[in-house]
């Protein structure tokens, strides 16, 4: 049985331009919809279905999508969750975070809370689908993988680690079929209040050294510097020089 | 007499049978999509087109041009004449002595070619090929015992019937190669569709010693893009790749090819021909596109390979890997004695893989996303451009709005190698008071590689912002260390340029405008005291735009010598950096990059000179030890003498 | 055990009380150190100085240390490990944080998150205290140390290893038992982002997401993909992200736990089929931790492979060693392979071409090992070592062993 699949896409924004472009999650999201459920796949997104970055995912081969029409500043999951209520589906893919607006990575959340379905956060893959239970992997941190099962139908978000989106090509893009469909939003009232401005850079927290002596602050003040030019190891022993280097693979925690 | 009728029906039928399969033939060009070509023109041009620019290639080997000479012509005449004398019964003295002399005349050439045949180089094809000068023989021979007794050397009737019997299999062996293999698909169809081609060239700048290098600019929207089918490509190409004679000057010069990556551009042109006429390669009896045999996968053995007019042709007629092996050096089409276009077939196949099946090699994809996302293929941000300017004092033209040169920067701006050529240039500029600014931020990648990665669209989205950019300032000049943004502004953009951005303006590689500043005494420079030094062609600054000698003189002009390679100029073998080849890096036996330091060592050179910063990086990555890389502009600035103020 | 202080109300008692029997002997007692209340020393102005021998009161201006009895000197590295107590009695309010416990610690992230729950207490009227949630089986034994004023531990079987439910359960008990006025969660991938999210969800909160400058008043979040700070009024919902605060390290806590009852998690509808088994050579590349990378100068291969596997790391390549057939084409790393984000880079006989160079951009630690200390590896390694690869690899392999079976005897000791 192929399962009914929805991927869900927005808009993205490229990290050093800041162009709008397909949002790294959701294309992944995408891209697994596509193993899951291949051509049957529904791509779902809510916004201004004559914004072009949504080409750029039509470009993964994509036939058709559906567009919800909103206004910008409406809020994503009233519509959405309508929308779902109606179809019967399997699986919701989504993005962990998405890469504009206020990126809390809640829509899936606040999704499953309104439909009662399970919602499973960061997928690295969705391996099988039998008798209407799913076995997932979920991403953890450097290349570890959790596996655990759901049932149908459920909520996923789809982490970094999942497989990458495939080339967006230009012809498929442009022929996709946009299905507009119109729904009114309501404008999101708390994020009215809300000031944004660029990401300020946030300094790395230095070592602060809370000297209790005087001899310690003195000593703080006058240690070198870490970081800077690395350390050279030239004359010493093989033995010694390989020490130095097991110790810091130690100190930075990476053997066990 | 016996034989008087029976070599005349033999003509007639093999004649009649020629032409039927002739007209089969351009039934399967007519597959092909249209394009406009001036049919009458084409045709009048055609026999100077073959005395001149087809001889100007062959030519550049001897022995070849003449044996050709010798056969084609000979065989031209004797066929007109064969014709009036069997068919229509001319039977005068002097055609007859005339037909006889061009027998022999033909004879000659089949000889010498029969001769080159018996222990031919690895890039020629067997197979029916090895046959054809033994059935040129034996037209010419049996035509010259034909005729003797019609001239009068010999009486009429000699031999008897036995004779007769004899010379009728040699006209059918004869003529059959040369009229009815010309129509089926025997080697000398090279003759009927060569011709032909020739009259009806897509590039028909070419000829009369032309260049014509800038890719044609692919249809946008619509079913599909590029050509997944051979009925995709135009006409005229499809009776391009029928004109091939399987002389593999293409394959003793592809780089790729040498490397052993899986292209043979001969064998890549023969399954176009198995394309367009559907078949298999069963009968192809060259060198094979190269296997690997250290991968897993193994490439396609000849006999394997399918096709049809309007089957997809990455689907079992070639693979994929072989159209992303394309430098796009041209080295392939500046050695085509048949002038046929490689470049245009191999970059039209890969607009369908890139702009249809989203299917773009190894780091192709995230390549030209980046190329959407951020206007340059590493996706560094757009605002990052000048930074390697901060401490030169460039003006901008956003602010200075007009200045007599436009210094493109290109990708380089991006790069920490190529800024020190930058800078070198930039340098140089100064100590010779050009009036320069440049884009800064508001330049974007040229597009050069997107298009070579075959996704035009995206080339021409760029093509078109660069000229609305350029179009809001007034520059005479626009120069560019880069060879590649260098061809794209000067060949590739004049097809958007609706709004006359580029007119008048005149675009100039940085060799060729450094020499412009060095002839006219506006740079001091000291000689070069290093040790021996050779010069690399960028094939994006030689083949594509025709200068070879401006990077020379500057060398000169700095006392050096060029210990030049044994493939230098037009023959410069590529760096390996080209058409995007570095970026989908499809594994062969050795690098390209390789080869060509190779080639710089054999010169003994300590350092090798470069006018391209791709090349810098290609052969920079070769490891050590070997030669010194620098740009020519690196050099120049190393022996400038700085006027102290 | 000493470094404890155990105070003795009675003997305070009788030390303030003048008219008490016992008080001089026990005023007289040379006492360490009397804390009040708060936890701040007090010093007893009627005990400075002593009465000579003919009847005068002399201070000593040697502080006492003259006389200090032998039997109750501390060493001044333990007087420092006493820190005051902070004391919360009867909290008017709670702010609950819901650290990860990754391996069942706190993790530098949860204390962080502790710490500023403190400065948002602070910040708010009233007497507030911060109250941990610690799902499963805990190792931790300093939660007073780190800033734990009401510690909720459940440590039933329900809630051990992935049970994102059963805890989102617990967590709407909490609400309704206590309803705090913040829910600090660490914004991580290890299950306090989800979690947050989850109770968010349920209670209908907007939370803040990747929030990092947080007052009682104001928080300051990025969104926009990491491209916008937004500032907006603190929610009750909170997911912060690493360094938002100062962990605490000036006070202790009493880490009195507080009993949640009446919890009853139904069954989950995600189940936990365990932690996959990922051979660190299966790692993909650009999410290993550790690669030990070779180049052209490696020429003993089994002895690479085989230290590769002892230190548990992930294989990397330069192209040249790809090139040559030594390692397969998806190990390469750079420009035309992966990019990689590896927190140790051990690059051996790699001399660090530019476009090797590229790929390794956003590692954190690079160490070479290199015959030739000019090259670029060198110049870009935090440590490098100059010296056959094949040699520092077979010191290394050793001591690597000897650590394994170090490790392997103290687990058959332990058990
Ligand atoms: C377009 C392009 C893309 C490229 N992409 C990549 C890429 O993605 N990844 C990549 O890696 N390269 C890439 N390269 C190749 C790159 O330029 C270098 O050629 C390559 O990285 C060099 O590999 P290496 O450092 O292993 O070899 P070398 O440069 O030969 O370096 C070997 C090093 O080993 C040291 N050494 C030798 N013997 C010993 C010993 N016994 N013990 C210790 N040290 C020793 C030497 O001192 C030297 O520093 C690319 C090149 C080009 C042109
Ligand atoms: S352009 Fe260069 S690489 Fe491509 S086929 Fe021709 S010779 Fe080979
Ligand atoms: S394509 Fe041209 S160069 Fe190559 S084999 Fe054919 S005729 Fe010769």
């Amino acid at each position: 049985m192929q399962p009914n699949v929805v991927s869900l896409i927005s808009i993205g924004r490229h990290p050093q331009s800041g162009r709008a472009r397909r949002a790294e999650q959701d294309g992944r999201g995408v891209e697994l919809g596509l193993k899951l459920a291949g051509e049957k796949l529904s791509v779902l997104h809510v916004g201004n279905p004559e914004e072009p970055v949504l080409r750029q995912y039509a470009g993964m081969g994509l036939p058709a999508m559906t567009v919800l029409k909103q206004d910008e500043t409406a809020d994503a999951v009233p519509a959405l969750s309508d929308y779902l209520q109606q179809e019967k589906i399997d699986i919701v893919l989504t993005g962990v975070r998405s890469e504009s607006g206020e990126s809390s990575g809640m829509v899936p959340y606040l999704l499953a809370e309104k439909l009662g379905w399970p919602v499973v956060a960061r997928v690295a893959d969705i391996v099988s689908i039998k008798d209407g239970v799913a076995e997932v992997l979920l991403a953890l941190p450097r290349g570890q993988r959790r596996s655990v099962t759901v049932k149908l139908p459920f909520i996923a978000s789809v982490d970094n680690a999942a497989a990458p989106a495939r080339q967006s090509a230009f012809g498929p893009g442009q022929r996709v079929r946009m299905e507009s469909v119109n729904t009114h939003g309501e404008v999101d009232q708390i994020r009215v209040d809300w000031q944004e401005a660029p990401a300020k850079p946030r300094p790395k927290r230095l070592k602060t050294v809370k000297a209790k002596t005087a001899a310690d602050r003195f000593k703080a003040a006058t240690a070198k510097p870490q970081g800077g030019s690395g350390k050279v190891m030239k004359n010493e022993s093989a033995a010694e020089k390989a020490k130095a280097i097991f110790d810091l693979l130690i100190e930075e925690n990476v053997i066990r | 007499m016996v034989i008087d009728w029976l070599p005349s029906i033999l003509i007639v039928v093999l004649l009649a049978l020629g032409v039927i399969g002739a007209l089969r033939r351009i039934s399967l060009w007519r597959a092909g999509q249209p394009e406009k070509v001036n049919l009458i023109a084409g045709l009048m041009a055609m026999p100077g087109r073959y005395l001149n620019d087809l001889h100007h290639v062959v030519e550049r080997d001897k022995y070849m041009s003449r044996t050709h000479v010798a056969t084609a012509g000979g065989f031209v005449l004797s066929m007109v004449l064969v014709i009036a004398v069997y068919v229509f019964h001319v039977e005068q003295k002097i055609v007859t002595w005339l037909l006889l002399g061009a027998l022999v005349l033909m004879l000659c050439g089949a000889f010498f070619v029969f001769k080159r045949r018996l222990n031919p180089p690895s890039r020629l094809s067997k197979g029916p090929w090895m046959r054809l000068p033994k059935s040129l023989i034996t037209f010419a021979l049996t035509f010259i015992v034909l005729t003797l007794p019609v001239a009068g050397v010999l009486p009429e009737g000699f031999g008897g019937v036995l004779l007769t019997l004899i010379l009728s299999v040699g006209v059918i062996v004869g003529l059959g190669e040369l009229l009815f293999g010309m129509g089926w698909g025997g080697p000398m169809k090279h003759a009927f569709a060569g011709a032909l081609h020739l009259a009806f060239h897509r590039r028909p700048e070419r000829f009369g010693g032309g260049r014509s290098t800038g890719l044609k600019p692919a249809q946008l929207g619509g079913e599909s893009h590029g050509v997944a089918k051979p009925s995709d490509f135009k006409w005229n190409q499809l009776l391009g790749f029928d004109a091939c004679v399987q002389c593999g000057k293409c394959e003793a010069m592809c780089p790729a090819f040498a490397a052993g990556q899986p292209l043979n551009p001969k064998k890549l042109i023969q399954d176009m021909v198995v394309g367009l006429a559907g078949g298999t390669d069963a009968k192809y009896a060259g060198s094979p596109h190269p296997v690997r045999k250290t991968g897993k996968e193994p490439g396609k053995e000849v006999g394997h390979a399918k096709g049809g007019a309007n089957n997809i042709i990455t689907a079992g007629l070639i693979e994929a890997d072989t159209l992303w092996s394309c430098t796009t050096c041209r080295a392939c089409v500046e050695e085509c004695p048949m002038m046929i276009e490689h470049v245009d077939a191999i970059v039209d196949m890969r607009r369908f893989l890139t702009m249809e099946k989203g299917d773009t090699p190894n780091k192709g994809s995230e390549v030209l996303e980046n190329i959407i996302a951020t206007d340059n293929p590493n996706g560094y941000a757009p605002s990052s451009r000048t930074n390697w300017s901060a401490d030169q004092n460039l003006p901008v033209m956003k602010e200075k709005k007009q200045a007599d040169v436009l210094f493109w920067v290109s990708d380089g701006a991006f790069d920490m190698r190529s800024q020190r050529i930058l800078r070198s240039f930039v340098k140089l500029m100064k100590a010779a008071n050009v009036d320069v600014a440049i884009l800064g931020d508001e330049e974007r990648d040229s597009g050069d590689l997107a298009r070579r990665l075959g996704d035009d669209a995206t080339f021409q989205s760029l093509a078109k912002r660069n000229l609305a950019t350029l179009s809001q300032y007034s520059f005479k000049k626009i120069v560019t260390t880069d060879p590649h943004a260098y061809h794209c502004l000067r060949n590739e953009y004049a097809d958007f340029d609706t709004e006359g951005a580029l007119k008048g303006v005149e675009v100039l590689h940085h060799t060729t405008f450094l020499n412009q500043l060095v002839q006219a005494g506006a740079l001091k420079l000291d000689t070069f005291k290093g040790g021996k030094v050779t010069y690399h062609d960028p094939c994006y600054l030689g083949r594509y735009n025709g200068e070879y000698d401006a990077p020379r003189d500057l060398l000169r002009s700095l006392g050096i010598e060029v210990a030049e390679m044994e493939r230098s100029r037009f023959r410069s073998r590529c760096c390996g950096g080209g058409g995007g080849a570095p970026i989908t890096d499809i594994p062969g036996e050795r690098r390209i990059a390789d080869m060509r330091m190779e080639d710089v060592t054999a010169t003994g050179a300590e350092l090798v000179a470069v006018g391209c910063q791709q090349c810098t990086a290609m052969l920079e990555g070769v490891v050590e030890p070997r030669p010194e890389v620098k740009d020519i502009a690196e050099i120049l600035a190393g022996q400038l003498i700085e006027e102290v103020h | 055990m000493s470094d404890i202080i155990r105070r003795d109300p009675r003997r305070e008692w009788i030390a303030r009380n003048r008219l008490h029997p016992l008080h001089d002997s026990v005023a007289n007692a040379v006492q360490g150190e009397v804390r009040g209340p708060s936890g701040l020393l007090r010093k007893n102005p009627h005990q400075v100085g002593f009465i000579g021998p003919n009847g005068l009161k002399r201070i000593d201006r040697l502080k006492g240390n003259a006389v200090v009895g032998v039997g109750n000197k501390r060493s001044a590295a333990n007087q420092e490990a006493v820190l005051p107590l902070h004391k919360v009695d009867n909290p008017d309010f709670y702010i609950v944080v819901v650290p990860d416990m990754v391996g069942g610690r706190l993790s530098g992230h949860d204390k962080d998150i502790l710490g500023l729950a403190h400065t948002m207490v602070s910040t708010i009227e009233g007497n507030g205290a911060v109250v941990a949630v610690c799902f499963g089986e805990s190792k931790e034994t300093h939660y007073d140390l780190a800033g734990v004023d009401r510690l909720i531990h459940l440590s039933a079987s329900e809630y051990e290893g992935f049970a994102p439910e059963a805890r989102l359960t617990a967590l709407t008990h909490i609400e309704a038992q206590l309803a705090p006025k913040h829910w600090l969660f660490p914004d991580s991938i290890h299950g306090g982002s989800d979690l947050g999210s989850r109770l968010a969800a349920r209670l209908g909160e907007r939370p803040a997401a990747q929030a990092w400058q947080v007052s009682g008043e104001q928080t300051v979040c990025r969104g926009g993909g990491g491209s916008l700070d937004i500032s907006r009024q603190t929610p009750r919902i909170l997911m912060l992200l690493e360094e938002c605060g100062e962990a605490i390290d000036e006070t202790r806590h009493e880490a009195l736990a507080i009993e949640v009852d009446g919890i009853s998690v139904s069954e989950p509808a995600l189940q936990d089929k365990g932690l996959m088994d990922v051979d660190p050579s299966a790692i993909p590349l650009a999410e290993a931790e550790f690669i030990l990378s070779a180049g052209n100068g490696i020429h003993n291969w089994d002895q690479f492979h085989k230290v590769a596997t002892v230190l548990g790391a992930t294989e990397g390549a330069s192209r040249v060693a790809v090139d040559d057939g030594f390692m397969p084409r998806f190990r390469q790393v750079g420009a035309t392979g992966t990019w990689v984000t590896a927190r140790v880079y051990l690059a051996v006989g790699i001399s660090g071409a530019i476009q090797h160079m590229q790929g390794i951009g956003q590692c954190d630690k690079v160490v070479a090992i290199n015959t030739d200390a000019g090259c670029d590896m060198v110049k870009r390694a935090a440590l490098s070592v100059i010296g056959d690869s094949e040699d520092i690899l077979a010191e290394l392999m050793l001591l690597a062993q000897a650590r394994k079976k170090g490790s392997q005897e103290e687990q058959s000791d332990a058990a």
